[in-house]
């Protein structure tokens, strides 16, 4: 008897969190705590694996809870930029495809991916050197184009792709490579392995306000449906603040803020602990 | 080699990037057996995960079932959604589609993020052999949507053939009611000799490939390719050596969705 009991009161929970998702979460929220029974600062259980894709030239697979994303850089070699003659490029991009989540279409990028797809690349201008990219000047330079795709989408999938690019800059092994100027050609050996200088590594931890209500980190997708606002703090490797993001309408006070660069500061020695 | 067209809605790199000539000559593939020293007849390990990582909190827009496979070194992820309301509201059947798309890093030149029609061509090969085990007359005004994303591939036949079992994982772990999970293997011809799975480079050195997915409970053959140069006699003694080999990786993709019903 207690077992029907128990098997329909969780059928009547599932229904009730798919009927009324807000009224889900703010009975929790009422309570102070969060459906999944996490802390408000706690973030998921982050797991990184390095190089496991090898035909990419720098790989790494992030899971942060539910949410999995893998970053594969290619590299691929190209004239530089007339203007900038010692400089490679690195070009970052964010996919967020009908496979991870069912809030997204098949086809263009959607907004969600081409926003997070800017801020990425605005960020990873801090993570290399480029003109460690030159093979040489004016005639040719290393283009990696890492490219972050979304598997499985649960919420955060900003802070996820951040680690995922950290990762893989830093598993990315480049092949020496010469240029020859009669022929034009770059030839590269890939016996000859080398990895790129990280000139900063980035640490992010996203905040978000739940319904006008509380900040939690790390919000899962039932969490971020009812988000108003949302809050990315990134550090480098010294506790310096590299970017500070706010979005959305709701008000985080300052005094919140300041918790959340605290936290940000933990946390970064947590993630620093898993890619090590 | 990248496209010439700035793509506007995503990071663009340099207009032209090719790869660079690799001076290291890639080893022969069949010289002294074969690279990973597997037996000619020998179809790579498999590994899948069904379903999420964390059953606990699964978000709503989650798909129903969704399945990570690896075949050696190819891996393939499928999500399905479904049963969902579909574009027709007369239709007596459920209709099933799939989208197929290689990662931009997956394969040994960079793609582009922009689907190709060889990408559009496998996606049809895909609900082409999945199809028929699906029961859509018992899924009115339904869809079910395959998405499929090549995270590595490792030959092109193989590829394809993950992703058909990857599709059928995914789809037991949907609970769509199915006649039978589709089970494929590839086959590539190197000289007179038939090769079971053949990676890239086995591929790249080999006249003919075959594909063959195959419902072996129900003793049919789903879907049929061959691509390439042989005789009607080594095509015939090569379906039936294939056929054989989806039935033992058929065995393979039952014994893990066991394992997830323990």
């Amino acid at each position: 008897m207690v077992e029907t009991g128990q098997a329909a009161a969780a059928v009547a929970m599932q229904t009730f969190e798919r009927i009324h998702p807000v009224e889900f979460q703010r009975r929790f929220l009422g309570q102070n705590t969060r459906h999944t029974g996490r802390e408000f600062n706690q973030f998921r259980a982050l797991k990184v694996i390095k190089g496991a894709i090898s035909t990419a030239q720098g790989s790494a697979t992030v899971r942060l809870g539910n949410t999995t994303v893998v970053c594969g850089i290619k590299a691929e070699v190209c004239e530089p930029d007339v203007k900038r003659p010692t400089a490679g490029y690195l070009t970052t991009n964010v996919e967020l495809s009908p496979m991870c989540s069912a809030r997204f279409r098949a086809g263009a990028p959607s907004d969600e991916a081409q926003v997070a797809s800017e801020h990425i690349y605005r960020l990873s201008m801090h993570l290399l050197d480029l003109t460690s990219l030159c093979i040489e000047s004016g005639k040719a330079a290393w283009s990696l184009s890492a490219d972050i795709v979304c598997l499985k989408h649960d919420g955060n999938v900003v802070d996820a792709a951040v680690i995922a690019l950290v990762a893989a800059i830093e598993d990315l092994r480049l092949p020496r490579a010469e240029f020859d100027s009669a022929t034009g050609v770059v030839s590269a050996d890939k016996e000859a392995l080398g990895h790129v200088d990280v000139k900063k590594r980035l640490f992010p931890a996203t905040f978000v306000l739940v319904d006008d209500l509380c900040v939690v980190a790390d919000a899962d997708d039932a969490e971020e449906q009812m988000a108003t606002a949302s809050l990315l703090v990134v550090m480098d490797g010294e506790g310096k603040l590299v970017n500070l993001w706010k979005r959305g309408a709701g008000v985080i006070s300052r005094e919140a803020v300041e918790q959340c660069v605290e936290r940000a500061r933990e946390r970064m020695s947590e993630i620093a602990k898993v890619l090590d | 080699m990248s496209l010439n067209i700035a793509d506007r809605r995503r990071i663009n790199g340099p207009q032209r990037s090719v790869e660079p000539v690799y001076t290291t000559k890639a080893a022969d593939p069949f010289a002294t057996g074969r690279l990973d020293e597997r037996a000619l007849d020998q179809v790579r390990p498999i590994f899948i995960k069904t379903g999420p990582l964390d059953a606990q909190s699964l978000s709503a827009a989650a798909p129903s079932g969704s399945a990570y496979y690896e075949q050696g070194k190819i891996r393939v992820s499928c999500a399905i959604y479904g049963p969902r309301q579909g574009r027709k509201s007369n239709a007596r059947m459920g209709s099933f589609d799939c989208d197929f798309k290689y990662a931009p890093f997956s394969c040994s030149w960079k793609r582009s993020h922009i689907k190709t029609s060889d990408e559009k061509e496998i996606a049809l090969m895909l609900e082409n052999s999945v199809a028929p085990a699906i029961r859509l007359e018992a899924y009115p005004k339904a869809s079910i949507d395959a998405f499929v994303t090549v995270i590595e591939s490792d030959g092109k036949a193989a590829t394809i053939a993950a992703a058909i079992n990857c599709i059928s994982a995914a789809l037991a772990d949907a609970g769509i009611e199915l006649y039978d999970s589709v089970a494929a293997c590839s086959m590539a011809l190197h000289g007179e000799q038939w090769v079971s799975d053949c990676s890239q480079a086995e591929e790249n050195a080999s006249t003919c490939s075959l594909l063959v997915a195959r419902m072996p409970s129900a003793d049919e053959i789903t879907y049929l390719l061959q691509h390439g140069k042989t005789t009607p006699e080594q095509t015939q003694q090569a379906i039936q050596t294939c056929a054989n080999d989806c039935t033992r990786v058929y065995a393979v993709i039952c014994r893990y969705l066991q394992a997830t019903l323990e």
